[in-house]
């Protein structure tokens, strides 16, 4: 899986969550989850949970907390469903 | 330090509250079997005890004390006598409540803040209940908008509550004004409160978040069939 699909996972599993919807038109790496999108807090658990689901990664206390943007995200994905060397 | 002053100031602060309550002309029909049957949940057994409500308006912490206990009572079993996390805007209103929130046991959050918030006041919590004492959370997170137990949209903290101290006995709280419609910041003068509760133990095979997810949902649906049974009475006496 390359970051582009893994951007557009990550965007359509928040979209639901999202209350700024003018910011989620345009989204970057950079955009912040709770700050620019108007995501609630306690529905960050939901998001990563829903992570874990669609991508089969299991999300430590640690890496969730470590999650502030969408490029944090797909970094983090990313990290999860690399091959073990 | 806090736990200290506030047992020195117990009936002081728990009297000049139920003064107010009475001004207010607010009323727990059966008071006397509500306390009973706290009692018998609680048992004589110390230890970490969670009671998780419903929330409507910015008293409820002292409508379920009052409902729950005596003043008197928590003065010779200062466990009962429940530590809460009020919102630090809310309790910053006035340097008076911010006084009486000292000697009430209030543990001031920053609701909405950044995680590490969140974090903190979950540590506070749990140090707390290590030392056996006892917490009133709102598992909602906040006043419900909807105007009946929120099962769509409450916070996850209780269930990492559990989480960390898994020895912590559970009592559902459920208090509502008959005349409640809504949330509100004070009940109507002279509303009469329905209460009930209900010894609850929750369990999960999961970890991590999810974890704290499936505990207080299962706390949160405890409290929504408690609600239940309050509006099937609320037919009945119409």
């Amino acid at each position: 899986m390359d970051t582009a699909t893994a951007f557009g996972k990550v965007v359509s599993i928040i979209k639901p969550f999202v209350k700024n919807t003018a910011a989620f038109n345009a989204p970057t790496d950079g955009t912040r989850i709770i700050e620019d999108l108007g995501v609630n807090s306690a529905r960050l658990v939901d998001i990563i949970l829903a992570f874990e689901d669609e991508f089969g990664i299991e999300v430590d206390d640690e890496s969730a907390d470590r999650v502030r943007t969408l490029g944090d995200a797909v970094q983090m994905i990313m990290q999860k469903t690399a091959p073990a060397h | 330090m806090q736990g200290v002053v506030s047992q020195a100031f117990t009936l002081l602060t728990y009297y000049s509250l139920e003064a107010w309550l009475r001004f207010r002309r607010y009323r727990i029909p059966d008071q006397g079997r509500i306390r009973t049957e706290f009692a018998a949940l609680v048992g004589d057994r110390r230890g970490p005890l969670l009671v998780c409500a419903n929330h409507l308006t910015l008293i409820d912490s002292l409508i379920i004390q009052w409902a729950l206990a005596p003043g008197w009572r928590l003065f010779v079993r200062p466990g009962w006598f429940f530590w809460n996390l009020p919102d630090k805007y809310n309790m910053s209103v006035n340097p008076f409540v911010r006084v009486l929130g000292y000697f009430g046991k209030c543990v001031l959050v920053l609701r909405k803040g950044p995680p590490e918030e969140a974090r903190r006041a979950l540590d506070k919590v749990a140090f707390l209940l290590s030392l056996g004492q006892s917490v009133l959370v709102f598992p909602e997170g906040g006043r419900s908008r909807v105007g009946r137990v929120d099962t769509r949209n409450f916070m996850y903290g209780v269930g990492r509550m559990l989480q960390e101290t898994p020895a912590a006995r559970v009592v559902c709280v459920f208090a509502r004004g008959l005349g409640q419609r809504e949330y509100s910041n004070f009940p109507r003068p002279g509303e009469t409160f329905f209460i009930r509760m209900q010894r609850v133990a929750p369990a999960t095979v999961s970890h991590g978040i999810r974890a704290d997810r499936d505990l207080a949902t299962q706390i949160v649906r405890h409290l929504s069939e408690m609600e239940q049974e309050y509006l099937e009475n609320a037919i009945l006496d119409r």
